[in-house]
C-alpha cells in the first residue's frame, strides 16, 4: 500500500535558525505514527509544516500523492489533513456541541445562501450535523457535557473536545499535538483507548508527544527528531534499542522515558 | 530639487519627534493615542502664550509646553487609561477612551484658546543661502532642536535606568514585572513622556507654521500614518516613518502641485498598497 | 429555543414595530413636532451604518472606516440620480453593491491585519474617501452634489406602491418611513445572519482563527464576506442620507463619523445585534440635547463619554443580566 502522507526533505529556517532540517518519512494508511524528541527539537514545527500553517523553506509534503505544503491551511484541512492544537485551543464562548457542529462545516452540501435562508438542504445538514456531533461526543465520552460552554470544561474534557472537533472535520489524517500532556496515568490510559478507537474508524493518526510510555504503548511506528533532524525511525521495539535515541535522551530519568 | 530635499528633512525631523511620542505610548501601553494631535496643539498654544504673549525666552516657553503636556499625559494615564485597561476585556475600550479624550481636548482647546490661528515671531531671523538653496535659519534651528531631542530620547532609552525599564516593559510586560520593574509607574512615565514629545514639537512648530484649534485631528492622522509606515512600537520605525512622511509631503507638494490637492490622496493610497505588502510597516512588531 | 421564548421574541418584535410605525408618528402628530421626523430618520440611517461596523466587530476587527463607505454610497446614489437620471430606488442597492465590491478589493490586503493595525488602516480609509471626493471631477470636488431630487414613486403594474416623495404633505414623514423600514430590514437581516450557520462560522473565526482554519473554514473568504456586508450597509446608510439631505459633500462623512459609528456599537454593547440601534439613539439624542449648552456641547458630551467608558467598559447593554446571548 502506498503511503497516505509523505514528508520529503522538509526544511524550515527562521532567519538564522534551522528548526527543521531535511526531514523525510512516510506515513502508512491507518497507522499510528508518533513523532518524539527532546523539547525544542522541532516537532511542533513539523506539525505546522504538514498542516500547512507554515510554509517550508525547502522540501514538500504530499498527501495521497498530491503536494499540500504551501497551500492555505483550510484547503489542506478540506483535503483531509486535520490538526489539533496544543494547549487545548477551543472556541471559548461556544458550547461543546456547537463547536463540534461548526467543525462539520466541511461536510455541508448547502450553500451559504441556503444557510441564511434556511433552505431544506441547509436544515437537513443542520440535523445531520447535530446527530453526527452527538455521536462523536458520545464516542469520546463527552456526551454528558455537550451543552456546557467550552471554557467551563476541565482539562481532560478539553483535550477530548479538541479531538472531537478534529474528527468532525472528517479527517483522513489527524494530527494530534501532545494529546497526553499533563495527564495522570488513569487519564492517559483512557486517552490511549480513545486514540485507538479513532484509528478504528479508519483515520490515520500522527502524534507529537513527550509521554514516552504512552507513545511506546500506542504507536505502530515512531520517528525521533533531535535538533530538527530525524535521528531514528522504526517500531517501538527498534526505537527502544536505538543507541542514538538513548544518547539523545541521556541524562533523563529512565522512568520518564520508559526504557 | 535640493530645496525639496531640504524641506523634506526639516519636516521629517519634526514629524519623527511626533511619531516617537506616539510609538512610545503604543509600545508601552498598547494604546493608540488618538489625542496625540491635540497634545501637539496644546504644546503650540502654551508656547504661544509664554513666548508670544508673555515674551519670555523661547527656551522657557518650550519647557512650559513640555511640562504642561507631561502633566496632562500623566493625569490621563493615571486616572483614565489605567482604570479602563484594568477593567475592560476588550481592546476597543481603550481605543474609544482615546477617542473620547481626543474630543475632550479638542473642546477644551477651543474653549481655552479660542478659534483663531495663532503664530509667534520667528526665533531666529534671516536665511542661509547655499548655492541655490534657501534655508531659513529658524527652520534650521527648529530642525536642529528636534534632532537634539530625538538623540536625547534615544540615549535616554538606551542608557538610563528608566529607559531600560521602559524598553523591558515594551518588550514583555509580564517578564518585566517578574524582573521587578514597577510597570504601572513606568507606564505612567512613558505616557507622560510621549505626551511631552508631542507638546515639544507643537512648541517648536508654532514658530514656523503657527497653531490653531482645528489642527489636532489631522495631525493625529499624520502621526498614525508615520507609525504605520515605520512600524508601530519601534523607535527606529517611528523615526523612519517621520522622515519618510516628511519627504513624501515635500516631494508631493512640489511635484504634484499641477494636479491639485492630491498629494495626500496619493500618499494614502501608496500607504495602503505598502501595508498590503508589508503589514507591519518597515520595522514593526509583528501583529496580525 | 423553547416555544415560549420564541413567542416572547415575536411579541417583542411586534411591539417594537408598532411603536416605530404607528405610535411614534401619532405622537409626533399630536405634539406637532414634525422636526423629530428628521432627527429620527438620521438616527435610523446612522444605525444602519453602525450595524455594519458591528458586524466587523463580530468577526473580530475594529472598523473605524465606515464613514468612507457611507460617503461613497452617498455619492454613488447622488451621482446616479442627478447625472444619470436613475431612480433613487434603484440607486440605493447599487450604492450598496458598489461599496461591497470596493470593500472586497480593500479587504483582501487589509483584513489580514488585526487589532490596532487594522483600526489604523481603516482610519486612513475615511480620509482617502474624503480626499477622493475633493479631487475627482465626477464628484464635483468641494462643491459636492446638490439639488438631489426627492425619491420618485415606485410603480408596479400601473399601481403606485409608494408615491413620489414630493407629493407628501409632510415630506420628512416619508423619509422617516423610508429610513425606519430599511433599518428594520437591516437589523432583521442581521439578526437572522448572526443566528444562522453563517453567524456561527463568524463567531468561530472571531474566537479562534487558527482553529477555524484547521477545520476547513475558509477564513479569508469569510472575513471578506462579513466586511462586504458591512460596507454594503455603510453605503446604504450614506445613500439614504444623500436623499434626505438632498445634497452630499466631501465633508458629509468624516473621521468623526467613523469614530461615532464605532461608539454607537460600543455603547449599545458589542455582544448584542440591536446594540447599534440603541447606541445610535442614545448618542444622537444625547448630542442633540446638549445643544443648548452652546460652546460646552462637545466638552460635556466627550466628558460623559469618558465617564461612561470608565464605568461601563463593556457597553450600555452590559447592564443587563448576563444570561442572554446574541440579542
Amino acid at each position: 500500500m502506498s503511503p497516505i502522507l509523505q514528508v520529503k526533505n522538509l526544511t524550515k529556517r527562521y532567519g538564522g535558525l534551522t528548526a527543521v532540517n531535511d526531514v523525510s518519512f512516510d506515513v502508512e494508511p491507518n497507522e499510528i505514527l508518533s513523532i518524539i524528541g527532546p523539547n525544542g527539537a522541532g516537532k511542533s514545527t513539523i506539525f505546522k509544516l504538514i498542516s500547512s500553517f507554515v510554509a517550508p523553506t525547502r522540501g514538500k509534503v504530499t498527501f495521497n500523492g498530491e503536494v499540500i505544503s504551501g497551500l492555505a491551511p483550510h484547503t489542506v484541512a478540506r483535503k483531509g489533513v486535520v490538526r489539533t492544537f496544543q494547549e487545548t485551543t477551543i472556541f471559548k464562548g461556544m458550547t461543546a456541541r456547537d463547536s463540534v457542529i461548526v467543525a462539520h462545516h466541511l461536510r455541508s452540501r448547502a450553500s451559504l445562501f441556503g444557510f441564511y435562508f434556511g433552505s431544506a438542504r441547509a436544515r437537513r445538514d443542520e440535523e445531520e450535523f447535530g446527530r453526527s456531533s452527538d455521536e462523536i461526543l458520545d464516542f469520546l465520552g463527552l456526551g454528558a457535557v455537550k451543552y456546557e460552554t467550552a471554557s467551563n470544561l476541565p482539562q481532560g474534557h478539553l483535550r477530548a473536545l479538541g479531538i472531537a472537533i478534529g474528527l468532525a472535520a472528517n479527517p483522513k489524517v489527524l494530527l494530534l499535538d501532545e494529546p497526553f500532556a499533563g495527564m495522570n496515568a488513569d487519564e492517559t490510559s483512557r486517552a490511549v483507548q480513545m486514540v485507538r478507537a479513532v484509528r478504528g474508524r479508519g483515520v490515520t493518526l500522527l502524534l507529537v508527544e513527550h509521554d514516552m510510555a504512552a507513545v511506546m504503548k500506542i504507536s505502530d511506528r515512531i520517528v525521533v527528531i533531535n535538533f530538527g533532524v530525524k535521528i531514528a525511525e522504526g517500531t517501538p521495539a527498534q526505537i527502544r534499542a536505538d543507541e542514538k535515541v538513548i544518547e539523545a535522551y541521556l541524562g533523563v530519568e529512565d522512568e520518564t522515558i520508559g526504557l | 530639487m535640493e530645496q525639496v530635499i531640504a524641506n523634506g528633512l526639516y519636516l521629517g525631523a519634526q514629524y519623527a519627534l511626533i511619531a516617537l511620542g506616539l510609538t512610545l505610548i503604543f509600545a508601552l501601553m498598547n494604546v493608540l493615542n488618538f489625542a496625540h494631535g491635540q497634545m501637539y496643539v496644546i504644546g503650540g498654544f502654551v508656547t504661544y502664550e509664554v513666548y508670544g504673549l508673555l515674551h519670555l525666552p523661547f527656551v522657557v516657553a518650550l519647557i512650559a509646553s513640555a511640562l504642561t503636556l507631561a502633566v496632562i499625559g500623566g493625569l490621563i494615564e493615571r486616572f483614565l487609561f489605567r482604570t479602563v485597561i484594568k477593567r475592560s476585556e476588550r481592546e476597543e475600550s481603550t481605543m474609544l477612551l482615546a477617542a473620547g479624550v481626543a474630543y475632550f481636548l479638542d473642546a477644551a482647546i477651543l474653549l481655552l484658546f479660542g478659534a483663531k490661528q495663532r503664530g509667534v515671531h520667528k526665533i531666529v531671523n534671516g536665511v542661509l543661502i547655499l548655492d541655490n538653496l534657501i534655508l531659513p535659519w529658524d527652520r534650521i534651528v527648529v530642525a536642529g532642536l528636534a534632532i537634539v531631542f530625538i538623540v536625547a530620547f534615544i540615549l535616554m532609552m538606551q542608557f538610563t535606568k528608566p529607559g531600560r525599564a521602559m524598553r523591558a516593559l515594551a518588550q514583555d510586560r509580564v517578564a518585566a514585572q517578574l524582573m521587578g520593574v514597577p510597570v504601572e509607574f513606568y507606564g505612567l512615565i512613558g505616557f507622560a513622556l510621549g505626551a511631552m514629545l508631542a507638546g515639544l514639537v507643537g512648541g517648536l512648530l508654532v514658530t514656523i507654521t503657527g497653531v490653531n484649534s482645528g489642527m489636532g485631528g489631522p495631525i493625529s492622522i499624520k502621526a498614525f500614518m508615520m507609525v504605520m509606515i515605520g512600524g508601530a512600537g519601534v523607535v527606529g520605525g517611528a523615526i523612519a516613518g517621520g522622515f519618510i512622511l516628511g519627504m513624501l509631503e515635500s516631494v508631493g507638494l512640489t511635484v504634484l502641485q499641477a494636479y491639485g490637492d492630491i498629494t495626500y490622496l496619493v500618499i494614502f493610497v501608496a500607504l495602503m498598497i505598502f501595508l498590503a505588502v508589508r503589514p507591519n510597516g518597515l520595522m514593526g512588531k509583528p501583529w496580525g | 429555543m423553547t416555544r415560549m421564548q420564541r413567542g416572547a421574541r415575536g411579541a417583542a418584535a411586534a411591539v417594537f414595530l408598532i411603536i416605530v410605525f404607528v405610535v411614534v408618528p401619532l405622537a409626533i402628530g399630536e405634539a406637532h413636532r414634525a422636526d423629530l421626523y428628521y432627527t429620527l430618520s438620521s438616527v435610523a440611517l446612522l444605525s444602519i451604518a453602525s450595524a455594519g461596523v458591528w458586524l466587523t466587530f463580530y468577526i473580530g476587527r475594529i472598523n473605524i472606516g465606515q464613514g468612507a463607505f457611507s460617503l461613497v454610497g452617498g455619492y454613488v446614489s447622488a451621482i446616479l440620480v442627478t447625472t444619470y437620471g436613475v431612480s433613487f430606488w434603484l440607486s440605493l442597492p447599487i450604492a450598496g453593491l458598489f461599496c461591497a465590491l470596493a470593500s472586497v478589493f480593500i479587504g483582501l490586503p487589509i483584513l489580514r491585519l488585526r487589532g490596532v493595525y487594522f483600526a489604523m488602516v481603516t482610519l486612513v480609509l475615511t480620509e482617502v474617501a474624503r480626499l477622493s471626493a475633493l479631487a475627482l471631477s465626477i464628484t464635483h470636488g468641494a462643491r459636492g452634489v446638490t439639488d438631489i431630487p426627492a425619491p420618485g414613486a415606485i410603480r408596479l403594474f400601473g399601481l403606485t406602491i409608494v408615491p413620489a416623495f414630493n407629493t407628501f404633505a409632510e415630506r420628512n414623514a416619508a423619509y422617516y418611513f423610508l429610513s425606519v423600514t430599511l433599518m428594520v430590514l437591516c437589523f432583521g437581516g442581521l439578526w437572522r445572519l448572526v443566528n444562522s450557520r453563517i453567524g456561527r462560522l463568524f463567531a468561530a473565526l472571531r474566537q479562534n482563527e487558527d482553529l477555524a482554519s484547521s477545520m476547513g473554514l475558509n477564513v479569508p473568504a469569510l472575513r471578506i464576506l462579513a466586511y462586504a456586508i458591512s460596507s454594503f450597509l455603510g453605503g446604504v446608510g450614506g445613500a439614504i442620507f444623500a436623499a434626505i439631505a438632498q445634497s452630499i459633500y466631501p465633508s458629509s462623512f468624516t473621521v468623526t463619523d467613523s469614530v461615532n459609528f464605532m461608539l454607537n456599537c460600543f455603547l449599545g454593547g458589542l455582544g448584542y445585534v440591536f446594540g447599534p440601534m440603541l447606541g445610535t439613539l442614545v448618542l444622537y439624542f444625547g448630542w442633540d440635547l446638549l445643544f443648548s449648552t452652546g460652546e460646552y456641547q462637545l466638552l460635556i458630551y466627550s466628558g460623559v463619554m469618558i465617564l461612561l467608558i470608565l464605568l461601563l467598559p463593556n457597553g450600555l447593554l452590559s447592564l443587563r443580566l448576563p444570561t442572554r446571548r446574541g440579542g
